[in-house]
């Protein structure tokens, strides 16, 4: 999980903006065009660590497969059917290729990892946003009461309630969440069934969203609110409007909260990659068969292929949610998109 | 002129107080003030920071925290602005009285285009529909002078130039025809040319729209052009009051040392070249600690015994001019 | 011209009272308030630590490891077991006091190399510039875009279970991330106009870095080191949780929550004690860290 400070957020929004003036052409383009550049030798090195990490520890996959009493000579047949024997840079070389013409290879198994991906990314996909929606959704409207009265009780109360969901792992909350949900009070399954529809998507995946979304519940709400405080407190646009006459509540939503939008998506797009790591173990926990819980049976079964593909997924998403954080002012904040033209 | 009857005065206050707790001490912001604003007139309040000009008239618009104490009267057309609630507060804010501020580049959202920012002030008070706020908003753009407003209209504030911003703020102050407007040190954030440009505009407005104009300013030699009526103000309280005729020009009788040490220190053409300016010595005092007597009296170059003793009060010691000194200046000269 | 009067205070009503605009009374309260937010969770703390450290050494505690069969599933406040035992006999307690020893020994020296590695790399990356900046802060992106769990993952499963193998596991995460802070921290320091002076006064850059950067950096990376404690504190517990931790029979608190999953619908108990002990924890750490941040003004 990035913790990200309000500090280092006015740095970034700062540098955007530096970034950004005195060029020609669209500033947003060139932010994103330097991005996306940038991102590609980062993947390039994450699969490659990955792959020399798997490689290089004590691997037995073959036996691991074959169990403890295979013969050598099949343990090494194996191994070479699996490709297993090749040199280093060759079993690289051959993987990055494959990827690039979308193959992701195949598992120990020998299914494709492709066909694994396809039918289990959907699921981690709908986990992760349903987590997304329901964080921040509460968040603004929980930040949004606090900061309308800053010490008062849903102020203290939020930042409770924060302060907890900042300690809580997120599979703890999923056990607290099981014991109180599941068990006393049968609301929930403990285990996830396969998602078919709307009504087993909110049966299944309710409790496992809710475990990975309080933790980011506590980073935005914390975070919504010190900044929305702040512009109450600190910002003249705020005296201004409140001299028109704009009565508090509006003044709150359609002046404070918009500008505190960036900032949001900015910590939404940085905690991204924690998002996923989280629903790694949260899909173990409840069985939900997303890539989360394909990654964590790849690592014992030494299944390397499935572990780059899944790994690579993560790694796209966290670098594009770096991306849409570096995005969120480049693009939204006007005063980068329509430039200055003093006239 | 200051009297407090004044039935036609379109804003009557009476000794205002304004006071915060700092540090477990009491700061008296406003000790006392009073004055009075005809309609369609010019009011001049005049000090440095911390003479509390500012948060007398925030007072009055009700824009202090919570946790200040405020205490006296205002009226605007007879009805008491000091102690009403919030939402009653704002049903005056921006229809009745208006203000603007110092620096346009931080009084306006960022975020949101101008002309939103103006059909906001139009919409808070009037039942009007989106498309009639925006003709309104930009008939207003018009008003106050600003070239292309529809186009204007889309636009965000830092695609302005400060002059520009400046207009749109008082675009917005304007937007329901408020019979008061408050301008707090609306140009020092302007450069010169602008500045005069800025204060222009707002007398063509005050005299279309007949609204009485409250310039708030550490500029004398801004009140001295523009203004009516002047309130020299010096920690919190009142120091010389009168109009501006009698204080400035052919003839001119300011009383106050400090205000005559402002006035002294303004620049002028006709003075030699490299003559040294005659700057007011030392520092506001603390307000935590004010001195024994008159507060100027430490930076007073004719302060005498009596001075430290006890604070002189403001009387009215000409006709319409007040002032609060012992030793005051003869004849507008430094004695 | 000084004005200490706050003329640009414009709070709305309910405002938090900003320092300068409070009464004597509420002064007094909100100092006592914001004593007690460092000191009671840094009591916690130190209660914690004393319990997991100090205690075996002077009580005899039983063993955290192996258990008697006979006494199974005793319930808390039975004679000599203070929260009961599991279903093989071992104390809960015992479990949980060593747990702790674990997780407070893992997350201090992952901060503590985090913290040397990570801060040398930063500093000498945001000082220096250049490309020596530009190949340190690669390696720290392709490190962090990681997600940490996953990283930390691979490389345990890979090494075995071992309280040394989680700890390097977890410094791979930890590296880059003090050295991002640590980095952004030294960057805007060095655009500190005193600091252009001593450079072209001619002083030597360790100098200059050892009594200028590191005393100014040092707030934000204390309160960092904190809230990574906490960070450090549940990334161990989730790889304890998924065996590839701390080795059984070594108790931990994540494996105390993988053993108590097997009867989670019957005795939740098992879970939630070191459940709790977990959210204390890591909240002690996390309150600590703000009320440092507050008290040093550290944004």
């Amino acid at each position: 999980m990035a913790l990200v400070t309000q500090f280092q957020l006015q740095q970034r929004a700062a540098r955007a903006r530096e970034r950004a003036r005195g060029r020609a052409g669209s500033p947003a383009l060139r932010v994103v065009g330097r991005r996306l550049l940038a991102a590609i030798p980062v993947l390039i090195g994450v699969t490659f660590l990955t792959f020399s990490i798997m490689s290089a520890l004590p691997n037995d996959t073959a036996q691991a497969i074959l169990g403890l009493n295979a013969s050598p000579s099949a343990v090494a047949a194996l191994n070479h059917t699996l490709g297993l024997d090749q040199p280093f840079w060759q079993r690289y070389w051959h993987w990055l290729s494959n990827v690039l013409h979308g193959n992701f290879g195949n598992t120990v198994q020998g299914a494709s990892v492709n066909h694994e991906l396809a039918i289990h990314v959907p699921t981690t996909l709908a986990l992760v946003l349903y987590a997304l929606v329901v964080s921040v959704g509460l968040s603004i409207i929980v930040a949004s009461l606090a900061a309308r009265r800053p010490n008062g009780i849903a102020d203290r109360i939020s930042l409770t309630v924060s302060m907890l969901g900042l300690s809580t792992a997120p599979y703890v909350f999923a056990f607290l969440l099981i014991i109180v949900f599941a068990v006393k009070l049968p609301w929930f399954p403990v285990l996830s069934g396969a998602v078919t529809g709307p009504g087993s998507f909110f049966k299944n995946l309710t409790l496992p969203a809710c475990s990975i979304g309080f933790g980011l519940f506590a980073i935005y709400t914390r975070l919504l609110r010190a900044d929305m405080v702040e512009q109450m407190q600190r910002e003249d646009y705020i005296v201004t409007a409140k001299a028109k006459g704009v009565p508090p509540w509006r003044v709150l939503l359609r002046h404070a909260l918009r500008n505190s939008m960036f900032n949001l998506i900015t910590v939404i797009g940085l905690n991204l990659g924690g998002l996923v790591g989280a629903a790694a173990i949260i899909e173990t926990i409840f069985q939900v068969q997303g890539i989360g819980n394909d990654l964590l049976t790849g690592i014992s079964n030494h299944d390397v292929a499935l572990v780059e593909g899944i790994t690579l997924i993560f790694a796209l998403v966290t670098v594009a949610g770096n991306l849409l954080a570096d995005l969120a002012y480049a693009v939204l904040d006007p005063r980068i998109r329509y430039g200055s033209s003093n006239s | 002129m200051n009297g407090i009857q004044a039935p036609d005065a379109l804003l009557a206050v009476e000794d205002l107080r304004v006071a915060f707790a700092v540090g477990g001490r009491e700061v008296r912001a406003v000790d006392g003030v009073s004055y009075v604003v005809g309609p369609g007139k010019t009011l001049a309040i005049i000090g440095e920071s911390g003479s509390g000009k500012t948060v007398g008239c925030r007072a009055i618009m009700g824009l202090l925290p919570a946790g200040t104490s405020i205490s006296g009267s205002a009226r605007l057309r007879g009805t008491e602005m000091i102690g009403l609630n919030d939402s009653e507060m704002r049903r005056h804010r921006g229809q009745d009285m208006a203000m603007i501020f110092q620096d346009p580049s931080r009084s306006l959202n960022p975020t949101m285009r101008v002309g939103v920012q103006i059909t906001e002030a139009i919409r808070t008070h009037r039942k009007v529909d989106r498309s009639e706020a925006r003709v309104q908003a930009i008939e207003l753009l018009r008003l106050v002078r600003i070239p292309a407003a529809e186009r204007r209209f889309h636009e965000y504030p830092h695609q302005l130039s400060g002059g520009m911003r400046q207009r749109i703020m008082i675009a917005m102050a304007l937007a329901c025809r408020p019979k008061l407007l408050i301008a707090d040190e609306a140009t020092t954030a302007l450069d010169v040319t602008t500045q005069a440009q800025i204060m222009e505009l707002l007398l063509e407005l005050q005299a279309e729209l007949g609204m009485a104009l409250i310039l708030i300013s550490h500029d004398l030699g801004l009140a001295a052009s523009y203004a009516d009526e002047v309130v020299v103000m010096y920690a919190g309280k009142i120091v010389e009051q009168a109009p501006a005729r009698r204080l400035f020009g052919a003839g001119g009788t300011v009383k106050m040392r400090y205000t005559r040490a402002l006035l002294d220190a303004i620049p002028h053409l006709e003075r030699a070249a490299h003559t040294e300016l005659p700057v007011v010595g030392g520092r506001p005092p603390d307000p935590t600690a004010l001195p024994v007597g008159c507060s100027f009296a430490p930076r007073c170059p004719a302060a005498a015994d009596d001075c430290m003793v006890e604070e002189p009060a403001l009387t009215e010691h000409a006709a319409g001019h007040r002032w609060a000194c012992y030793h005051p200046c003869e004849n507008g000269v430094s004695a | 011209m000084a004005a200490p009067i706050p003329e640009a205070m414009l709070a709305t009503p309910g405002a938090p009272a900003l320092p300068s605009l409070v009464s004597a009374r509420r002064l007094r309260s909100q100092r006592i308030g914001r004593a007690l937010r460092l000191w009671i969770p840094a009591g916690i703390l130190i209660l914690l630590l004393a319990i997991c450290f100090v205690l075996p050494l002077i009580v005899t505690m039983p063993s955290s490891t192996s258990g008697n069969i006979i006494y199974n599933n005793e319930s808390p406040f039975s004679p000599g077991h203070l929260l009961g035992t599991n279903v093989q006999g071992v104390d809960i307690f015992s479990q949980l006091v060593y747990g702790g020893q674990v997780a407070f020994e893992v997350a201090l020296s992952v901060t503590l190399i985090g913290l040397v590695i990570g801060c040398t790399l930063g500093i000498t990356a945001g000082y220096f510039g250049g490309w020596v900046d530009a190949v340190i802060s690669r390696v720290f992106d392709v490190l962090i875009a990681f997600p940490a769990l996953v990283l930390a993952l691979v490389i345990a499963e890979g090494l075995g279970p071992s309280e040394t193998h989680v700890i390097w596991a977890l410094s791979v995460f930890g590296i880059p991330a003090f050295g991002r802070i640590s980095r952004g921290a030294t960057l805007t320091v060095r655009a500190l106009p005193y600091l252009t002076a001593a450079r072209l006064s001619g002083t030597r850059a360790w100098r200059i870095i050892a009594r200028h950067i590191l005393p100014n950096i040092m707030p934000a990376i204390v309160t960092f080191s904190l809230l990574g404690i906490g960070i450090v504190i549940i990334l161990e517990g989730a790889l304890d949780y998924l065996g590839y931790g701390i080795p059984l029979p070594e108790s931990s608190w994540g494996s105390m929550i993988a053993q108590g999953q097997q009867i989670l619908t019957a005795q939740p108990e098992y879970v939630l004690i070191p459940s709790i002990a977990l959210v204390i924890t890591v909240a002690s750490v996390n309150m600590l860290g703000d009320a440092l941040r507050e008290r040093w003004g550290v944004q």
